[in-house]
């Protein structure tokens, strides 16, 4: 076995060949999830990379992603199964018109139950199963990565549910009995907190909380997702965006907004921030007017900042 | 290493962070896993498998800093055979101290040995092989273990020392410390753990000898074995940080829910507060449930026959009956005269508290004139809010009758069945009348009032106390005086069931 150190530096380059970049707490929690075969439950602010973890997760490890969103009033029909009803109806249709063939003969009650015995019964089996999100992922037969995303939004209900895939990779379908996962798949559940997860739940799970990045990590990532951004202009946003997020804000611009305001400046020619370029796209930034009209007056002091910080 | 791991949960647990038995045993599958040779590594995946909320990062951030402070465990093996051979060097000591004087000449060839005891019968000195030499002549008449700390102090092998001083904690219990005054008993049976006893035979041999070099060497051990005394005392003071850190502050959690609030010390008010929100978290964690529930089996006749009348009145979409359970209109109208002031504080932080299940708080102050106070609460602090409150509407003599008054003005209106008003007060009106009548009103119109007296029963309706007219018109009449009084209120209004 090689050591934990390297295998986990092996992954953050994996992720950093799929344009993921991340440190190393991130990769230790994928490390460990794969080891110990424990579901991951993500926390974080919006827009720090939950779901991109998942979907990097899949193409470093090259296993199919299988996504579930939640959200509220979502079901077992919807989530794990759902039986083709017009395919079952068909099916009795069929063996309607089959049956006179098959009773010919018989003699009595007794005997034509036994010959419908005899003929196998597929009403309720596999043939007749739609598989929806989860049971296509027990199925896959190399593994694949599950993402249940923003398990927050689900009732509480659907969570309780969960906990036998979760612990066990097994579900129990009533007229099937219990199915097991071919291979564990590796799950990722992601979470916004806009509900406490509950306890049974976390206590299944590895708990990664994803912060925003520091600026370091933010420009290696702003390097790899918009190369196209000079350096000098990179620091300088990035430092911009880290001393906007100090501000009392309703809501901190996310390392995705730094990408798409990284984006928009390419697209405007910028070579440098100035105070106007700054204004005029703010809104890709920031998403209510309110905090908008209220950094308004430091926009210039905050633009000085980010430039001597990007010396 | 399993005992340093769950030595660690202990110490975790200490902090407030809570570790469930199968999370535990994760955090060994991931100590296997990652191996301890890599700190960071470690503390990456025992973070993500032991604390999981934002504060209990937090304290496992401190706490896992603090417990491996230094690396008392870094060769897991060495260490536990060194557990082993401490125990037996002990037990050894004791049996063989008599007759081990003439070990002394093979005391030379031993000083080069590794300072990890494989075998408990040769017990070697430590590594500081130069000074141990020079000086290995004239010491003599002691059981190994004993010359082992004499070697270590002088060696200065600092790593060593701390390995063995790790090792002697464990074989001493350092880690079952509960009380600040132990640690004295403590640093003193580590230090004996270690070989005091012969330590101190030394230094007293060396002073005996007469001889200057004698002397001096005992002056300098007398020395060291300070600095190792402070250094062991340190070690029984992290332990005791580690495992009782929050013991006191538990305790003082216990008292303080339980004291009548008037006579909380203004010093404790940041603790209580704290307290607060802990209850009202509790609170929220058992109320935030979805409060409904569907599909019981009971068919709700009216609703299927709507709903399919757009299939022709053919029962094809069934509409089951659903019990709802809503959540309260609060309203409370506190007296924050001076001496009812503080219970306002609490109630009124309680309330806030639990906007998530309570999102209809409405709040009205009065001493003689009433007024709302609502809208302090939306744009501030709690802790602020109050304090503005308070300053705005307390001070005057208390007036029932009038306050009263003002609320059939401004609010009577609102209160619908839905609403729970809940009046806090000692209901002494200073004579005047308390208008019992516009009580009555708002019972008739409310879902339920509940009047929350700080006062013991026994001084109800003594004075000028009106308790006598104002509580037929309530639903219920309560003491409530204490934190935990105002919890169990506080989680009846959730329960929403009078």
């Amino acid at each position: 076995m090689t050591a934990p150190r390297v295998e986990i530096s092996d992954i953050q380059d994996g992720f950093a060949k799929e344009g993921y970049i991340c440190n190393a707490h991130i990769a230790t929690a994928i490390f460990l999830a794969r080891n110990l075969e424990k579901p991951i439950l993500v926390e974080g602010p919006p827009g720090v990379g939950k779901t991109e973890l998942a979907k990097a997760t899949s193409e470093f490890l090259n296993l199919e992603l299988i996504r579930l969103q939640c959200y509220e009033g979502l079901d077992e029909a919807k989530a794990l199964y759902e039986w083709k009803y017009g395919k079952q109806l068909l099916y009795t249709q069929v063996l309607k018109e089959k049956l006179g063939d098959l009773m010919e003969g018989a003699q009595g009650l007794a005997a034509s139950m036994d010959r419908l015995h005899e003929f196998d019964d597929t009403f309720f089996s596999e043939e007749f199963l739609e598989p929806r999100a989860l049971l296509k992922s027990l199925w896959s037969e190399n593994g694949s990565v599950l993402l249940i995303d923003e398990i927050d939004k689900s009732d509480d209900e659907f969570e309780a549910f969960l906990l036998e895939l979760l612990s066990e990779y097994q579900i129990t379908v009533p007229e099937l009995g219990t199915i097991k996962a071919k291979s564990s798949p590796i799950v990722f559940l992601t979470s916004n907190n806009t509900r406490e997860i509950g306890d049974a739940l976390k206590r299944r799970c590895i708990h990664l909380y994803i912060p925003f990045p520091d600026a370091d990590l933010e420009t290696r990532i702003i390097t790899a997702r918009v190369p196209e951004v000079e350096e000098g202009l990179r620091k300088q946003l990035v430092s911009f965006v880290q001393n906007l997020r100090e501000l009392e804000l309703k809501k901190v611009p996310a390392v995705s907004e730094t990408i798409d305001w990284a984006r928009t400046l390419v697209l405007l020619h910028a070579k440098e921030l100035d105070s106007d370029m700054v204004r005029n796209t703010l809104n890709v930034l920031l998403k209510f007017q309110d905090d908008i009209d209220n950094i308004d007056s430091d926009i210039n002091a905050l633009t000085t900042k980010a430039r001597a910080a990007a010396e | 290493m399993s005992q340093v791991l769950s030595n660690f949960v202990r110490a975790l647990r200490a902090q407030d962070v809570r570790v469930s038995i199968s999370e535990s045993v994760d955090a060994g599958r991931v100590a296997e896993l990652v191996g301890f040779e890599d700190r960071q590594v470690l503390k990456d995946a025992l973070s993500q498998v032991l604390a999981k909320t934002d504060d209990e990062k937090f304290a496992f951030n401190e706490c896992f800093d603090q417990f491996f402070a230094f690396d008392q465990f870094k060769p897991p093996k060495p260490a536990s055979n060194e557990n082993e051979a401490a125990s037996e060097q002990s037990q050894e000591d004791e049996g063989q101290a008599g007759e081990e004087g003439e070990e002394q000449d093979g005391e030379g060839g031993e000083s080069e040995g590794s300072g990890q005891p494989s075998d408990s019968g040769s017990a070697p000195g430590s590594g500081g092989s130069g000074s141990d030499d020079r000086e290995g002549a004239a010491e003599g008449g002691e059981a190994s273990p004993d010359r082992d700390l004499t070697a270590l102090l002088e060696s200065g092998d600092d790593v060593e020392l701390q390995a063995q001083l790790a090792a002697a904690g464990r074989e001493v219990g350092a880690d079952r410390i509960r009380l600040f005054t132990q640690r004295g008993l403590f640093t003193r049976r580590i230090m004996e753990a270690m070989g005091l006893e012969g330590l101190n035979e030394t230094i007293s041999q060396e002073q005996r000898s007469g001889t200057s070099a004698g002397e001096a060497r005992a002056d300098n051990l007398r020395e060291l074995r300070e600095t190792f005394r402070l250094e062991v005392r340190d070690y029984v003071e992290r332990q005791l940080e580690l495992y009782t850190a929050n013991a006191g502050r538990q305790l003082r959690e216990e008292v303080l829910s339980k004291i009548n609030i008037s006579n909380v010390d203004r010093r404790d008010f940041k603790l209580m507060q704290a307290l607060v929100r802990k209850m009202a978290k509790r609170l929220l964690a058992l109320n935030s449930r979805r409060k409904k529930r569907s599909r019981r089996g009971q068919l709700d006749v009216r609703r299927t026959i709507r709903q399919n009348i757009e299939y022709d009145g053919l029962m094809f979409d069934i509409a089951w009956k659903q019990t709802k359970v809503d959540r309260p209109k609060v309203v409370a109208i506190c007296d924050v005269s001076g001496s009812v002031a503080q219970y306002a504080t609490f109630l009124l932080m309680f309330l806030y508290s639990l906007t998530e299940v309570l999102p209809k708080v409405r709040a009205f102050a009065f001493s003689n004139q009433l007024g709302e106070v609502t809208d302090l609460f939306a744009d501030k602090k709690i802790e602020e809010a109050i304090a503005e409150a308070l300053s705005i509407h307390g001070g005057g003599s208390t007036d029932y009758g009038r306050a009263f008054e003002d609320f059939e003005a401004i609010a009577l209106d609102d209160i619908d069945h839905r609403t729970t008003v809940l009046v806090l007060g000692d209901a002494r009106s200073n004579f005047g009348d308390p208008r019992a009548d516009i009580l009555d009103k708002i019972h008739d119109r409310a879902r339920r009032v509940l009047w929350l007296n700080p006062e013991g029963k026994t001084l109800w309706n003594t004075g000028d106390s009106e308790m006598k007219r104002l509580s037929p018109h309530c639903d219920r009449a309560v003491v409530c005086s204490s934190l935990n009084d105002l919890e169990r209120i506080v989680s009846d209004i959730l329960r929403t069931a009078v």
